[in-house]
Parts: structure tokens; sequence; C-alpha cells
């Protein structure tokens, strides 16, 4: 390798004053100039402006640049806008290295100038450090196959379906239920115009079933993923409906089956058969068998009625559950929500009292189609109720529920359900209990402007209780009027429960194939909440509707759409480039023991015995660095996070003041972006912490940790994604392992294991992170300086400081 | 998979019920019990009385829940269970 000398240029922006508010951008700037290899230092406004851009690419070309440091915001921000910047300049874009003193410092530590600073110039000084060591690096392009996958059939799979069918590419859209349809078919009217929801939806499901280019997959079950962007295999496992596709949906079978159960789609308000189909518009139309109901489900025919019945001799009972095995490019998480379930509450009596309702069950009794006609009937004695109370938030905002977050649509569809009332039986007397009633969207505050103007009647204060009459059925509503500050009691005949939306029960299922991340709320979490709402953290992968946070319609559509582009732009594309941050094997050191071949998540490393020799398949190796970490004889060199690198970086935190300072490591998807966050929300927390990022906590090797100490350090963070959540599938429990053996050689030398913490932390829990570094704080404050001294002669031969 | 509701379902009342006379040939019965165990609905048991062949038959516990699947004739050994819809004119 030739022996060019390095030149670092150092940009350090104020970011308007988002920077410059708390940290001495100059002061760092001219610090960053006495650094080694640093041939520029500047201070600058705002780096990723046009201005900022052009200035550093001038730089690159005048003073001949071979390596850039940005010390700005977050890698996670505008490490792809500064590595473009380098690519134009002529320089390779892994020469590029970030510093993020925005949300790592300066939001972090707003009150504390001195400290800010400080910390800012150490961060800087690190990244120079790695800087130093870096080297080009190619990165290798991968087909995408122009076949896209859509998990769930509600109305946001169902635009996904069409907009990426209609411009041209293959789609498989996977739905569990018998139909496609999902919620929005089970809706009466849509709010703010009143539509009625199954006319505006059927047309779209029809198109659904006859696209050319669509692939309708029912009664099916996405079990399996594997692969990458652009090219996952996908096995779905598709149950049997019995019932072939010869069928004409006239029914006939349906009456004479002697089995029945309550319909699912009508919230268990009317009865359905074995053989059945779940609603008038259902697509596909043909008929299925609940085999758990049918005569015949332990595999002997017991009854025939159906088959007799049956003129086109569609049924076949020997039908067989089978795989399918696909290949897409791009993938679609429509899956959608549940509804809460407010038994949960008793203070509200559902499940015990008759006329207390659910809004879903009030949807069917409203609607012409369901199981009461369209006429609004109290289930204690079907008559048509005169006063009727809505309440509003229930599994919404709420810490009793755990469901602390708003639930979006309840409020504008309470509002379009008093309606509908008035409009079939204006003298009916509406009550509504609010906590806040949000009309936020496009022609919702009109519609709450009518329904007051129609006489429906709102009450600000949801009530402590409902107490029935035993004798009527009636319903007593007790709580307190927050606007008056007074109390109420007030009968009803009936009492419809503005139930919340919840994450599906079984999101862990579709989070553990995909590998996705999911926020506190427990819906999937997007890559970037403002700037990439609908992608994955995880490559080819984008969210629609519901199942990413609770949304009415509209914004379902304006979703699906979005991320039906999204993945349009990569399959027309065609090929994506696979980050260079793959391993690379050092032959004359490897000696083929296979550890490295256990811990890859992606079986991306292979042991060939008979040549004795280590194979890394670079397409499938997804940069986790896990194996580096494991490799007993240095023979595995991440690209872009090597050994060196991190310890050049390790020793620049080291060099001054160790003993006051944390090590912190962080992946790169949880823990890094949790401190991000944390920085976002302004959380502020103790200065001495130093964040170090790997992709994944599995790249953190125990001579990292052990390197620290032997330097001096007061104590090491070792933070990743929750178990179970790690973006490399599993790679974080060889994180834990690392750190438990750590922590029994610190028992076995006598050091305090506390000074080595483990903290699992998703991208949503800031605060989490926060009071982690105050709890280390605290430790780092109390270890003494023969404690600190006795560390680095244990770990001296180990970490080789 | 049927989910469990705990409301009972508005249209039980008008979801048609079947309405089934059960013949049973009591002597032609050798009690191998086969439609009692085979019966979906569970609506036969064995019963006290002996018959001409020294068996107890089955008997009806309740017609009503009878779906007219006529299972107990197809597996009947001695053709002795039949099942008719009922043709009953009204209050039936």
């Amino acid at each position: 390798m030739s022996k060019e000398e390095i030149r670092i240029g150092v940009y350090v922006c104020h970011c308007g004053l988002n920077i410059a508010g708390s940290v001495d951008c100059k002061e760092v700037a001219e610090f960053a100039a006495t650094l080694p290899h640093v041939v520029l230092a500047r201070d600058y406004r705002y780096t990723c402006s046009d201005q900022g851009q052009a200035l550093i690419k001038n730089d690159i070309r005048e003073y001949r640049l071979n390596r850039v440091v940005v010390a700005s915001c977050s890698p996670r921000l505008h490490e792809p806008t500064f590595r473009k910047v380098c690519e134009e300049a002529g320089l390779n874009k892994y020469l590029f290295e970030m510093a993020n003193i925005r949300e790592q410092c300066s939001w972090v530590h707003l009150y504390d100038r001195k400290a800010a600073t400080e910390k800012a110039k150490d961060l800087v000084k690190m990244a120079v450090a790695k800087a130093a060591l870096l080297k080009p690096a190619r990165e290798i392009e991968v087909p995408i196959i122009r076949k896209a996958l859509i998990i769930g059939g509600g109305v946001a799979g169902i635009q996904a379906a069409l907009d990426l069918a209609d411009t041209g590419y293959k789609v498989y859209l996977v739905e569990r239920e018998p139909s496609i349809g999902g919620m929005m078919a089970r809706i009466d009217k849509t709010f703010p115009t009143m539509d009625c929801s199954i006319c505006i939806l059927a047309p779209k499901m029809s198109d659904v079933g006859h696209h050319p280019n669509i692939e309708l997959l029912t009664n099916s079950e996405v079990v399996d993923v594997k692969g990458y962007i652009g090219n996952f295999r996908v096995k779905v496992s598709k149950k049997p409906r019995y019932v072939k596709e010869d069928c004409s949906a006239c029914g006939e079978c349906s009456k004479v089956c002697p089995m029945t159960a309550p319909n699912e789609f009508d919230a268990g308000l009317a009865l359905r058969h074995a053989i059945y189909t779940p609603f008038a518009q259902a697509i596909p139309s043909t008929y299925i068998i609940d085999m758990n109901l049918c005569l015949n489900k332990d595999g002997v025919i017991v009854c025939d009625k159906c088959v007799k019945a049956c003129e086109r001799q569609a049924i076949d009972f020997t039908m067989k559950p089978e795989t399918v095995e696909l290949e897409v490019g791009t993938i679609i998480v429509a899956t959608g929500a549940d509804v809460f379930d407010p038994s949960a509450l008793p203070q509200y009596g559902y499940g015990k009292y008759l006329n207390v309702i659910t809004s879903l069950e009030f949807e069917r009794l409203i609607n012409a189609g369901g199981p009461s006609g369209g006429r609004l009937i109290r289930p204690s004695d079907m008559k048509v109720p005169k006063r009727v109370a809505f309440i509003q938030c229930v599994g919404s905002r709420s810490n009793k529920t755990g469901r602390t977050y708003c639930s979006n649509v309840c409020c504008m569809n309470t509002i379009k359900n008093s309606l509908l009332i008035k409009e079939h039986w204006p003298e009916t007397e509406i009550y509504v209990f609010y906590v806040d009633i949000r009309a936020y969207g496009k022609g919702f505050e009109d519609l709450y402007k009518r329904a007051k103007k129609e006489g429906v009647i709102f009450i600000r204060g949801l009530p402590a209780e409902i107490i029935e009459d035993k004798r009527t059925r009636n319903l007593w509503l007790i709580g307190e009027n927050t606007l008056l500050k007074e109390p109420y009691k007030m009968d009803f005949d009936m009492v419809i429960l503005s139930v919340g939306l919840e994450p599906r029960k079984d999101s862990e299922v579709i989070q553990r194939l995909l590998t996705l991340s999911r926020t506190q709320d427990g819906f999937f979490m997007e890559a970037h909440p403002k700037l990439r709402p609908v992608d994955a953290a995880t490559g080819g992968i984008f969210f629609a509707g519901c199942a990413e946070a609770p949304k009415d319609i509209k914004d379902s559509v304006t979703q699906a759409s979005a991320a039906a582009a999204r993945a349009g732009i990569l399959m027309a594309k065609g090929k994506v480039t696979v980050e260079a941050i793959t391993p690379f094997l050092d032959v004359e050191k490897c000696k083929a023991c296979g550890l490295c071949t256990r811990v890859c998540p992606y079986n991306a490393i292979t042991l060939n015995k008979e040549l004795k020799r280590i194979e890394i398949v670079e397409a499938a190796c997804v940069g986790c660095g896990t194996c580096a970490a494991e490799c007993p004889s240095d023979a595995l060199t991440q690209n872009y996070f090597t050994d060196e690198q991190i310890i050049a970086q390790i020793d620049a935190v080291t060099e001054r003041d160790a003993d006051k300072k944390i090590v912190a490591f962080c992946c790169n998807w949880c823990a890094y972006a949790g401190a991000d966050f944390a920085g976002v929300s302004r959380m502020q927390y103790p200065p001495n912490v130093r964040i170090i990022r790997t992709m994944c906590s599995g790249r953190v090797a125990p001579k990292f940790v052990e390197r620290a100490f032997a330097r001096g350090a007061a104590a090491v963070l070792v933070a990743g994604c929750h178990p179970g959540d790690c973006h490399y599938i599993n790679a974080n429990y060889h994180t834990q392992r690392r750190v438990e053996r750590l922590w029994k050689k610190m028992e076995q030398n006598g050091l305090n294991k506390e000074r080595l913490q483990l903290l699992w932390v998703s991208a949503a829990e800031g605060e989490r992170f926060a009071s982690k570094i105050y709890e280390m704080q605290k430790i780092a404050e109390n270890v003494t300086p023969e404690e600190i001294e006795h560390a680095k002669k244990v770990f001296q031969k180990s970490g080789g400081a | 998979m049927p989910e469990k509701f705990w409301r009972t379902p508005l249209d039980i009342e008008k979801i048609s019920k079947f309405k089934a006379e059960i013949h049973i040939l009591k002597d032609q019965c050798k009690g191998c019990g086969f439609c009692i165990q085979y019966c979906p609905k569970k609506v036969l048991e064995e019963s006290d009385e002996i018959n001409a062949r020294g068996v107890h038959p089955p008997r009806v516990v309740d017609e009503k829940n009878c779906i007219l699947c006529s299972f107990c004739t197809a597996v009947c050994p001695d053709f002795a269970i039949f099942v008719k819809e009922k043709q009953c004119k009204d209050g039936c």
C-alpha cells in the first residue's frame, strides 16, 4: 500500500444556534486544527447547506484533502449527504467521518457551555483519530427482484397493491382472513364525507381480484422471510378453503349447513355457518369452510349436505394446506391494528351490561347489511334507543390501560356516528362524554360543528362508572363535568364505548420475520419520523396503514400510495448498492476455527471443510460485525469499523481525564438512535459520556472494553437493542454473553463489576438512555484512583494499552 | 377458527332450526354403540331397556339437537336407525 500523506479537513457546524448555542464552535475548530494530520479546520454556520457543501468540495480540491470530518448532527441524519459531497469531489465516500455534536452534545448539555465544548472537542478528536485510519471501499451492487409482497389486505394493502400493480410490477397480496377488505369493510360510513364505506371499497377490492399483476393469497400467512433488500425469499402458508374456485357464490351450501358460530365480521352479533362467506362483497367471493366448526373436522365425512347442495361440485374436503414460496424485491407491511377490548375496564361493564356496546358493534348495527338490517337496536330488548351516550378514549390516552397514545380516529368516528343516528332517528338525544375533541383534519371541524348544530351534546369528563338498572336495562352514567366542575348522573338507553386501536397482538411475529423495530406503543417504527415516515429501518421494507400508527382511511391510503412509490423507486432502479461495511478476511491469520460461522445471524460466513477456509457471501452479509468481534485471531476486519479504528477512538477518549469518563459503545439502530432521541427531546444528562458507534452491539469485542479500562476509563457502557428486537436477528445475544464473561473476569480480579454496564435500549427510549448515564455518572464518581490503577493492571495484557 | 364472543347473536332465533324425527328399530339393534359414539351432536345415549337381542338399544336424549346429518344411519351395521325431517304443518 502506498504511503500517501494523510490530509484531514474538519468542519465544525454551528447548525444555526442548535450547536453554537451551547458549544463554542470556533474554539472546537481551533482545537481540531492542532490534531495530527489535520490540515484544515473550519467552523461554518450551516454545513449541510448548498454553500457548505460547495465549501467542502472546494477545499477537497484546493487543499488536497483526502479525509473529511464533519462535526454536526447525527450520522443517522446527514452521513449520506456528506458522503455524497465527498464522492462528488472525487473522494471515496468511506473516507468521510462524522462527529455527532448536536444530538449527543449540544442538545443534551444545553446549560453547560464549557463541558459541552470540551465534549465536542473530544468527539472531534475521536472522529479525526478514526478518519486517519479510514480506507477507501467499493460497494457491491445487488440486483432487485421486480416483484413486491404486501402483507395485509385492508384498505392500505389494497391501495399499495393496486398502485404497484398499475405501475407494472408483479404483486403478491397476502391476507390471513378469508377475504380482503380489513377494518374498512366493516365500517358503515366514513368521515367526514359520510360516504358509504363498503361502496367505495368494494370496487377497489374487485380490482385487486381481477388485476393481472396481482396474485391474491387469502387465508394465508407469511411464515418465513429470508434474504435482504431486493432479494427476499418468502414462505407463505396457504390454508385450504375446501371450496374450489369454481364456486359461484350462490350460497345454497350455507343454507343447508347445520353448524353455526358467531360471525367475526359482524363482531359476533350475527351467526354464520361452517361453510360461509364473511360478507356479501367478499373478495375472493369463493365460499370457505371453517374446518374447526365443520362436522367433518376429524377427517371423516359425517355430513355432506353442502356437497349435495353445490351444483358446481366446488366442495373438496381433501384440500391440504400448502406452502407457497415467493421471491420478491420489496415488502410492504400493512398488517393493521387490533381494537381495544373494553372488558379490561370493569367500570364500564362491557361484557356484563347488554346495552353497553363498542363502536365496532355500533358500525355493524347501523349498517344496512348488518345483523339488524341497519336498525340501531338495544341488544336487551331490540328496541330503538331514545337516549344514547358515547364514551370517548376507551383504551386510549390512559396510563391505566397502558395505552397512552391517542388513537386518532375515535373522536371523528363518534361525531360521524352521532350524525348517523340523528339522520335516521332525529328525536334521539345524544350525549358525548369526552376528554378533548380532536377534529384536526380536513373537513373535520365542519362535521364537529354540524353535530353540535344537530343537537348532539358534548360533555367534558368521562364517567367514572356505569351502573345498570336491572329492570329496564338502562344505564346510569356517573361522573364529573370538568368544565362546570359539577357531578353528573344521567341515564341512557344505550352506551357506545369509543374503543381505541392497539398494535396487533401478534405483531412480534412480523417483527421477528422482518427484523423490524417497534415504538414504545408497540406499533412498527419508521426509519425517520419526519423524512422517512414509510420506510422501515430494514432496507426494502415499507409500512402502510395502522401497522405503523393508528390512522384514518385517508391517511392509510395516502401512506399506502407513498409506500408503493417508495418500493417502486427501488424496483425501477433494479439494483441496490450494499454498504461496504462487510468483513474482510486475512487468510494468513485465519485458523479456520469456524467460530465466526456460528455467530453470523445471516449464515453469510461458511466454513469450507475441504479447503479449511472461511468463505464470505458479501451479498448476504448485512454488516453487523459480530464475526469480527468473535474472531480470536483477528483475521476478520469489518470495513469502516475496523479494530484499529475503534481502538483509535477509545484511545482518543482516554487520552486525557480518562478517570472521569464513561466510554459507551452503542449500536446504530437502537442505542445510538435512542441517544439521538434523547437529544432531539432535549433530555439533559451528564456530559462525561463519549459514544462510539458500531452497527451492532455484537461488534463490541471484549478487547475494546478491556482497552478502555486498561487506559483508565472510569466506566464502560455497552448498549444495544432489546433482546428479540436486534436489527441483526440475534446478534445481541453474543453481546450479552461477552459482557457476562467480562463481568466474571472483573469479579475474579476484585474489580467492581458495576463499572461495566450493559443496557438494552430501543430507539424510542431516550429517557432510558439518559437515566442510565445519570446512574453511571454516580458509579464513575465513586471509582477511586486505586481502582482505576488496579483495572489498568488487570486489563493491561489483554487490552494491550 | 370461530372466535369467542360474550353476546348472544341477535339472529339466533331466525336461523332455521332442524326438525328431526329419529327412528330407532330397537329390536334390530345389536348394541354396538356406534351411533352413540359417532353422533356429532351427542343426541343418543344407551337406554336401560333390553331388546329382543338382549342388548341395550340407544335412546334419544334431545331430538331438537339433531341436525339430520344421518351419520348414525351410515355407521349402523344393522340398519336399525334412520332420521327423517319432520313434516309438520303448523306449531312444531
